[in-house]
């Protein structure tokens, strides 16, 4: 029990760590940055009109006392963490006077569908593809897959979406390329909005997925192929223990466990994956907003995205940690 | 068994994966009923004060549909059919030293809730603005009003703190305007810029349906009483368009895709590879401005080579002449719009009004033209270029290319600089460089660098033009090189951190000749020293007391007064000769419009509207079009 005690307080200690280190460099970076929303602003109220250019600089000041962007950026930091902890980023300056939550709460569960469902599906695909391919090496069929999943793996995730974009848009038409589901339909737990759902989520998932699952493939039947030649599985097979049973409790359960850290590894990677997956797919998460936010220089919006995913992701990890020692006996016994 | 299963689950894929078809495109709306209009995503979805700052949904139709204002003028005609009195019943009437504006209202008009438009409306809208600093136009009326009064429901009267005859463009439509709040709505509010306007209430010919909070589609549906409206009072019979969906269509190739799925009936703009496709593919359901090649719509908005003329390299205009010779034109055309370019040697976009007031009577000017190289006279203007550029696109064009000259020129343009590398190469050396080992460097001994500033992606065709143009400078010894901006692009534009820029800093009322709508912006006190913020438009800080002399000669002059054309001819004149933008093109942009549900769209034939998703003036052309009833 001491050993576990110490080692929830180890990843506790990590949690914090990461989120105020993430967060805190988001907030330099994203602080430091040229763009500034009141110009951006400006631009949009100036660009199309006939604007008084006596009027400008009027504006300009009106803007700035508005959007509170006065303090220096030690203050400015100070204040981040005050609303942080209570959840509040202020208002969105690209959508003022919309509150960052709620453009973050209205997003997030797109993200996190997709997400979820893409990391799923790629971590439960790849894992048992690779193992089995390292288990059954001779198999032809596992081969061949083998060859397409790794032959996917280096394409960037653009690539292989717009690939399915052309291919399920354009050349045979079934899917829908755009939004997260059919335009003015009530939401809601019925047939026809899931269904609408799993039609508009089908394409971005599978362009994560296909890209997505060679990683694990490869290290998967990597760690498999080098279990097999273990003493514990040799014996096992001399002792007329059920191959199935070898392959399931003997085998891939042990490569599974680099495999659970690796995956708590590449939470962030794979958030960043999402990003350019929204954008192509015009998906409404988080990746779309945080791309708008970027463009007109919206840094209260862009600092509420990081800071949300820094903490998910953090938490992610956190949990599969936790979960590690279920897999794990000797992390447990310490 | 396992097979049985293969089968039922993929089976169970396929149903999932029916073609659009199977399904409504939008949930409960008649596809033959709807025009779906790309729109822009929009992030504060729940959000519809258009006068407040951040915009409400004045990109994804509030403000073509719903919104209204004293004025439009029609940005692609010419003339008096080019103006539309809306709100107010005639032109604006000014006192004679322009510090009175009087405004007649239209009777009848009612806001969708059944409450009457009054001068009422009009008084709170600049009051209320004016007293809310932050709200959209309360800086232009806090420094132009002293006072606003209706002295009857259907008259306004401004009292302007000092003469102004250009007061009325604040109300006047090109893209938007200040637009008539609805005072019994706004008074029950505490705080105006603050509060939601959710649901609106229209002052136009359509009404909210349904948003999607995520600010991906916007719905707005024909109001039952239509013709209480200013627009709905112009038409004999109901609109054909019931309803119009503005919907964010993703990326340029999805929205290419989606014309040719029949998904997207107006596109805002996409690469000119795309309408390519479309032209090839779908020439049957699409239709656009030109018939053919080069298919685009000029807008009026001219981009050019800006030219940061506080610099000391570029504030001889000598300078920036040769830095205009050194420029192929027609690689440019080539390289940016794949030829599909209409190019503008004058600082005016070739577009509109400007055809007949500028570009045909200066014509001859241009022709005659001469510049002192310093070692002799050149005349640099070539009138040719259109058909040179026909005869580089005809090989793959032939078929839709017109044969007539006039034709071509109102398609490529009327005429641009020559290449002349040896005149450019004259006039930097009156101007004290030299050229050492085929360097250019300056009359301090330095080698002659250029970064050439570009958005990037955002505007692919510009980013195109600015590396064709790097290249042409280049390899005339100049040390040339593109820098892409992306998102910092405006910051770096408007405290004037570049030498040269690819942009434009001069856009038109397009259906009417007054220049004011930039030139106002281009006097010299509004110039500030490079490190402060420039307001709009001139950002290349072009200082020139002739200049100046135009303007305030051009506040003196009423907007219709016959002397606009003749001071914006003088303008023209004195930018060809000071050369601070190097004039490219227009902003040519490609709108496919499909026509397999919708037809009767605007076209150079027929220019009576906008087509630009985003300018109000689309609302004109929303309520002509007509339905082919062709969906089952």
């Amino acid at each position: 029990m001491n050993g576990f005690v110490k080692y929830l307080a180890e990843r506790l200690f990590q949690l914090f760590l990461v989120i105020f280190l993430g967060v805190s460099l988001a907030f330099v970076i994203t602080t430091l940055s040229p763009v500034d929303p009141v110009q951006v602003s400006l631009s949009q109220m100036t660009s199309f009109g006939a604007v008084d250019p006596r009027s400008v600089e009027l504006m300009r000041e009106a803007l700035e006392e508005l959007y509170g962007l006065q303090g220096t950026m030690l203050e400015q930091y100070f204040n981040f963490w005050r609303r942080v902890l209570t959840g509040d980023f202020g208002p969105s300056l690209s959508a003022f006077p919309t509150p960052v939550m709620t453009l973050i709460a209205a997003a997030v569960p797109w993200t996190l569908g997709l997400l979820g469902l893409s990391l799923a599906m790629t971590w439960i695909l790849g894992n048992l593809l690779g193992a089995l391919a390292g288990y059954f090496r001779n198999n032809t069929l596992l081969k061949l897959s083998g060859a397409a999943v790794m032959a996917l793996h280096p394409v960037p995730a653009y690539i292989t979406g717009l690939i399915l974009l052309l291919l399920f848009g354009y050349a045979w038409p079934i899917l829908p390329i755009s939004g997260g589901a059919q335009m003015n339909l009530q939401q809601g737990f019925t047939l026809e909005y899931i269904t609408s759902l799993i039609r508009h989520g089908l394409l971005p998932a599978m362009a994560m997925v296909l890209v997505g699952i060679g990683s694990w493939f490869i290290s998967m039947r990597s760690l498999v192929s080098n279990i097999v030649t273990d003493d514990h599985v040799v014996y096992a097979e001399l002792g007329g223990v059920k191959s199935r049973k070898i392959f399931s409790q003997y085998v891939a359960r042990n490569a599974l466990l680099p495999q659970v850290t690796g995956l708590a590894l590449n939470l962030g990677h794979i958030f960043g994956g999402t990003v350019i997956i929204e954008f192509l797919f015009n998906y409404p998460g988080m990746g779309r907003l945080l791309i708008q936010g970027i463009y007109r220089g919206d840094y209260s919006l862009v600092l509420g995205v990081t800071t949300i995913s820094i903490v998910a992701v953090a938490f992610a990890a956190f949990v599969l940690d936790l979960v590690y020692p279920l897999i794990d006996p000797r992390v447990r016994l310490g | 068994m396992r097979v049985r299963r293969l089968i039922a689950a993929a089976m169970g894929v396929v149903a999932l994966a029916m073609p659009a078809a199977a399904q409504d495109f939008i949930a409960g709306i008649p596809r033959e009923e709807a025009l779906i209009v790309q729109g822009p995503e929009k992030q504060n979805a729940d959000w519809f004060n258009m006068w407040a700052s951040g915009g409400g949904a004045s990109h994804n139709g509030q403000q073509q549909l719903t919104a209204d204002t004293f004025w439009f003028i029609n940005p692609e005609g010419s003339g008096d059919s080019a103006w539309t009195n809306a709100l107010a019943t005639e032109r604006p009437i000014y006192n004679d030293d322009f510090t009175q504006m009087t405004v007649k209202l239209r009777e009848g008009v009612y806001w969708s809730d059944g409450v009457e438009f009054t001068a009422e409306d009009v008084v709170y809208t600049v009051e209320t603005q004016m007293e809310n600093p932050g709200m959209g136009w309360s800086a232009p009326f806090q420094v132009n009003v002293e006072s606003v009064e209706a002295t009857d429901d259907y008259t306004v009267v401004f009292n302007l703190k000092q003469p102004n005859s250009r007061f009325h463009t604040l109300f006047t439509v090109r893209w938007n305007a200040a637009w008539i709040m609805p005072k019994h709505v706004f008074e029950e509010v505490e705080d105006p810029a603050s509060f939601a306007f959710n649901p609106p209430v229209s002052l136009s010919a359509y009404v909210l349906n349904n948003y999607d909070p995520n600010g991906q589609w916007t719905i707005w549906e024909l109001r039952d009483d239509w013709e209480r409206t200013s627009i709905g009072m112009t038409l004999d019979e109901e609109p054909d368009v019931k309803y119009v969906v503005y919907r964010t269509a993703g990326n340029p190739d999805a929205r290419v895709i989606e014309q040719l799925n029949h998904n997207l009936d107006v596109i805002n703009d996409i690469a000119p590879e795309g309408m390519f496709t479309i032209a090839r593919d779908a020439a049957d359901t699409t239709t656009q401005w030109l018939p053919g090649f080069p298919f685009a719509h000029p807008d009026p908005t001219l981009p050019a080579v800006i030219l940061n003329t506080k610099i000391d390299e570029l504030s001889d205009p000598r300078v920036r002449w040769a830095l205009a010779l050194m420029i192929d034109i027609r690689s440019v055309s080539m390289g940016s719009y794949r030829g599909a370019a209409n190019i503008s040697a004058l600082a005016v976009p070739p577009t509109g009004a400007a055809i007949p007031d500028y570009f045909e009577p200066m014509q001859a000017w241009l022709e005659d033209f001469e510049l002192d190289t310093g070692s002799r006279t050149i005349k640099p203007y070539d009138s040719t270029i259109a058909e040179q550029v026909a005869t580089l696109v005809r090989p793959q064009w032939g078929d839709s290319l017109p044969e007539d000259e006039d034709a071509l020129k109102r398609q490529f343009g009327f005429g641009w600089w020559k290449n002349d590398p040896e005149a450019a190469g004259e006039l930097l050396e009156s101007a004290g460089f030299t050229k050492q080992n085929n360097q250019w460097m300056t009359p301090d001994g330095e080698p002659f660098e250029i970064n050439l500033l570009v958005e990037g992606d955002n505007i692919p065709t510009l980013a195109r033009a600015g590396g064709i143009i790097a290249q042409n400078w280049s390899m005339q010894g100049i040390d040339a090189e593109v820098q892409v901006a992306g998102p910092v692009f405006g910051d770096r534009l408007d405290v004037g951190d570049f030498d040269a820029a690819i942009f434009w800093t001069i856009e038109t009322w397009g259906g009417h000749p007054d220049l004011s709508f930039f030139l106002e912006s281009y006097h010299s006190d509004f110039i500030r020293p490079i490190g402060e913020s420039q307001p709009p438009r001139n950002l290349q800080r072009w200082e020139n007391p002739e200049l100046d002399e135009i303007i305030e000669a051009n506040r003196t002059v009423g907007f219709d007064d016959p002397e606009v054309v003749e001071l914006g001819m003088d303008f023209l004149k004195l930018a060809v000769e000071e050369m601070p933008m190097i004039p490219l093109m227009a902003y040519n942009k490609f709108a496919p419009f499909d026509t397999t549900y919708w037809t009767g769209y605007p076209s150079i034939d027929n220019p009576y509207s906008a087509s630009g998703p985003f300018w109000s003036n689309l609302r004109y052309m929303i309520v002509q079009l007509d339905s082919t009833e062709q969906a089952d």
